[in-house]
């Protein structure tokens, strides 16, 4: 069975395209266009195996997601990864702070964003 | 950056003028509330999404614009400095720049660069130091991967074409942070990235950190290992490995072999000097990359040193664009259209209707007898109520709120106010108002026209109007709402009023009017109308060229629309636009003129009269009169316009239509009225020729065309004389 990815942001063109590249590999998405429409599907009841977010949205923001997946048990080791735009060290720091797997700093294309996939997504 | 994502274009550029207005509108705010945080999270969010996905897109220029209003806002944001008129205008002015890189980026154009620098450089000037900024800003303007740029392609210059690098072995010891598993990582899928970059010679566990079985968590990680790696990657590559764990992990990486680095002669291309100098250890990095972010383009260069104006090489640079080899434009742009998903379902429910009352049709068509005739004419009922409730849904779909047009007139306010030193307000009311999307794209014109207009005729100076008794702050009134079958679009201010005795003393001059002549306060009105008609005292940059009202008519009327005035010397003026819903359905009476069916628009007639002898005139150089009232109107033949034999020509014995249009009526003379129906125009300059006198033609039932009948070219027509019965 393929994996399921979901993905949160609040630019349709950027889910859009994250999206495109996931279908093409391959995996099932699922959107979301911010945090809480994001725990609204997760609450009744798609279970990703990998959870891609932005970090700034309007409602409910990447950071306090983060924070609210890692409290669902079924969610406690589930891979998240963040997209940033700046390699801020100050983000990253915060993102690791709260759970977040690892991050993918925009802009990045199809190969590198699978690559980084590859990484953190169980077996 | 990726072609693959190319087909995300459209829907980008979509996005982005969404968020381009939302910028603006929120800027414009945000100086109401310079400390509504929410606001401004809101305009960075905006910014920061254009650049992400602009950067995805390969569209660098943007990306990098964008970056920079970034900054600038989260400065703001952090409360590092404030908002003040000027820093507003930058980030207004700048949101305009960011209009025209889209604009460029998605017609393939590339864009004034020197306007781009110069909105840069004070953009950056506000973020660093506006005089309320602490001195000891640490700078935020960390160079995007995107300025970088020109240093990832020095690095690829100096690495290309090389032979593989030689094997190398490295020791890695990693001691993971315990709470590992809680970030959702997993160690054995670093070993498998590792196994992947070479091969792994030894792993070696360290289980020194173990707790005993009943103190332990098993949703920690005690372990730590050492691991050698035999490999030709660099190693970065190793380190990437890492990537999401080392600032939690201890973690060393160490050259065990001794180094072979045989390194082949340098590639065909002479290295980059930075590159040397980095190699040899004379800078590092970072200093060479910040050294290469202050190169500065060659006309920035002249520009400083005084020998070039910034107007010459805004000359120049446009040469250079004219003349680019490759400066053809291409404009790709699909007219698209955004409907609310809700409509949509509405209408595949309406289609799954229609197909049940078809299937049900058929049905009865295949087993009919004349006893099953009501049942037919019940379930055409049906059909035809399917097809209207169809047909207005799918009209519904081309409707868009009028708030769309709104949205760029407080910015037009609030930068009129700036240039002709007034106070005003725009005050917007009924911007939910649906219009079809033809009309919406025809009237911001015409509305920024009569907006401008508003301030800069209609409003007073601050101290004429305290010394009217006015608040000294004027309002502009925008206002739609329904009326009838009709939109009204309302611009009201609240300023002096038109100036009657300046219209006329300017109308007398002009020969439109003689000086002695009585004229109603319309007629009055109607003036400001007139090609070239300004009583501005002086013209100014906002308006007094006198040209624009009489546009602002053309345009509103070509729309099939009208434009009136009310006016009160010393309490404001209102302009009221009357516009149809849609261009492409009308309301229509049929009637017949000898053998051949028109139809006339249900908004134009007043009524229709069977005159008798007495009321019928006759007056040489005027043609044939009727008498409505206490008012003469002249008297149109169809079959004379049109050339249609065998009407009836006693005009006691047909019908005369009274249409209006524009507070002028005639009289039109047609054999009789068929029925009211909706017909839809179809154009008769596309498929054939303009015709005067006819607005368009349409299909009747029967597959027969009918002219759908224009009374404003039927009015002239009257008026010149031709075709009127005499």
């Amino acid at each position: 069975m393929s994996q399921t990815v979901l993905i949160v942001d609040d630019s349709v063109t950027m889910r859009d395209m994250v999206a495109f590249t996931l279908t093409g590999a391959g995996f099932q998405v699922v959107q979301a266009g911010d945090g809480k429409e994001a725990m609204g599907k997760l609450a009744t009841g798609a279970k990703p195996d990998l959870v891609v977010t932005d970090l700034n949205m309007p409602v409910m923001d990447g950071i306090t997601l983060i924070k609210a997946i890692r409290k669902m048990p079924p969610l406690r080791f589930t891979p998240i990864l963040m997209l940033t735009t700046e390699s801020s060290e100050e983000k990253k720091a915060e993102g690791r702070a709260v759970g977040a797997t690892g991050w993918i700093v925009k802009p990045f294309s199809p190969e590198q964003f699978l690559k980084v996939l590859k990484k953190v997504l169980p077996a | 950056m990726s072609d693959e994502f190319a087909q995300f274009n459209a829907a980008f550029f979509e996005e982005s003028a969404e968020h381009v207005s939302a910028i603006e509108k929120g800027l414009l705010e945000l100086e109401q509330r310079p400390s509504d945080l929410e606001l401004l999270n809101t305009i960075f969010r905006s910014a920061h999404s254009i650049k992400g996905v602009a950067g995805m897109l390969g569209f660098a220029a943007v990306a990098q614009f964008t970056h920079k209003m970034e900054t600038l806002l989260d400065q703001l944001r952090n409360g590092r400095i404030t908002v003040t008129p000027p820093l507003t205008d930058v980030l207004l002015r700048a949101t305009d720049y960011l209009k025209t890189l889209l604009d460029a980026a998605q017609s393939e154009r590339s864009s004034d660069e020197a306007i781009a620098h110069g909105l840069e450089a004070q953009l950056e000037a506000f973020a660093m130091g506006s005089p309320l900024v602490v001195a000891d800003v640490s700078s935020p303007l960390l160079p995007s991967p995107l300025e970088r740029g020109p240093v990832l392609i020095c690095a690829e210059g100096g690495q290309g074409d090389r032979a593989l690098p030689p094997r190398r072995c490295f020791d890695i010891s990693w001691t993971p942070p315990s709470f590992l598993f809680q970030r959702g990582l997993d160690p054995q899928k670093i070993f498998t990235d590792l196994g992947d970059l070479g091969i792994v010679t030894d792993v070696r566990m360290d289980r020194s950190r173990l707790p005993d079985l009943v103190s332990m968590d098993p949703e920690q990680c005690y372990l730590a290992w050492t691991v050698r790696l035999e490999t030709d990657q660099a190693i970065n590559e190793i380190e990437s490995v890492f990537e999401f764990v080392r600032d939690d992990s201890v973690l060393t990486i160490e050259e065990c072999a001794p180094s072979c680095e045989s390194r082949l002669d340098a590639p065909h291309a002479p290295k980059r000097i930075g590159e040397i100098l980095v190699e040899s250890g004379a800078v590092t990095q970072d200093a060479l990359n910040l050294a290469l972010a202050q190169q500065k383009q060659i006309g920035e260069i002249l520009i400083a040193q005084q020998v070039v104006t910034p107007t010459q090489l805004a000359q120049a640079l446009e040469t250079q664009r004219q003349t680019a080899p490759v400066a053809q434009t291409k404009k790709a742009d699909p007219a698209t259209i955004r409907v609310d998903t809700a409509k949509i379902d509405k209408l595949i429910n309406l289609v799954g209707e229609l197909v049940i009352t078809q299937s049900m049709l058929s049905d009865l068509g295949a087993r009919f007898d004349m006893t099953q005739l009501a049942l037919l004419l019940e379930r055409m009922t049906q059909l035809e109520h399917n097809t209207r409730e169809l047909q207005e849904q799918v009209m519904g779909i081309r409707m868009l709120p009028i708030g769309t047009v709104f949205s760029r007139f407080p910015r037009l306010v609030r930068d009129l106010a700036g240039k002709n030193g007034k106070k005003m307000q725009l005050v917007i009311s009924g911007e939910e108002t649906e219009l079809d999307k033809t009309v919406i794209e025809s009237i911001g014109d015409p509305l920024t026209h009569l907006i401008r207009n508003s301030a800069d005729h209609g409003l007073e100076s601050p101290e004429e109007r305290l010394a009217a008794g006015k608040p000294e702050q004027g309002a502009i009134r925008l206002t739609a709402f329904h009326e009838g079958g009709s939109i009204c679009i309302a611009i009201e201010d609240d300023g002096r009023g038109l100036p009657r005795e300046k219209i006329l003393a300017k109308a007398v001059k002009q020969g439109l009017l003689r000086e002695d002549e009585n004229v109603s306060d319309d007629h009055v009105w109607a003036l400001v109308f007139q090609p070239g008609f300004s009583t501005a005292d002086k013209v100014t940059d906002v308006s007094g060229r006198g040209v624009g009202m009489d546009v602002v008519k053309r345009n509103i009327e070509a729309l099939g629309g009208t434009v009136a005035i009310q006016t009160t010397a010393g309490k404001g003026t209102r302009f009221v636009l009357t516009l149809p819903l849609t261009l492409a359905i009308i309301d229509g009476l049929s009637v017949t003129v000898g053998g051949e069916i028109f139809i006339v628009p249900l908004t134009t007639i007043n009524k229709s009269v069977q005159p008798t002898a007495s009321e019928l005139k006759t007056i040489v150089g005027k043609g044939e009169l009727v008498r409505d009232r206490d008012e003469y109107l002249p008297i149109v033949r169809l079959s004379e316009v049109f050339g249609v034999g065998a009407a009836i020509t006693d005009p006691t014995k047909a019908i005369l239509m009274i249409l209006e249009s524009q507070e002028e009526r005639v009289a039109v003379m047609v054999d009789a009225i068929i029925g009211q129906q909706q017909v839809v125009i179809k154009s008769l300059e596309q498929n054939f020729r303009k015709v005067d006198g006819v607005a368009g033609a349409t299909i009747l039932g029967d597959g027969t065309v009918a002219f759908i009948l224009d009374v404003r070219g039927l009015l002239q027509v009257a008026l010149r004389g031709d075709a009127v019965g005499a």
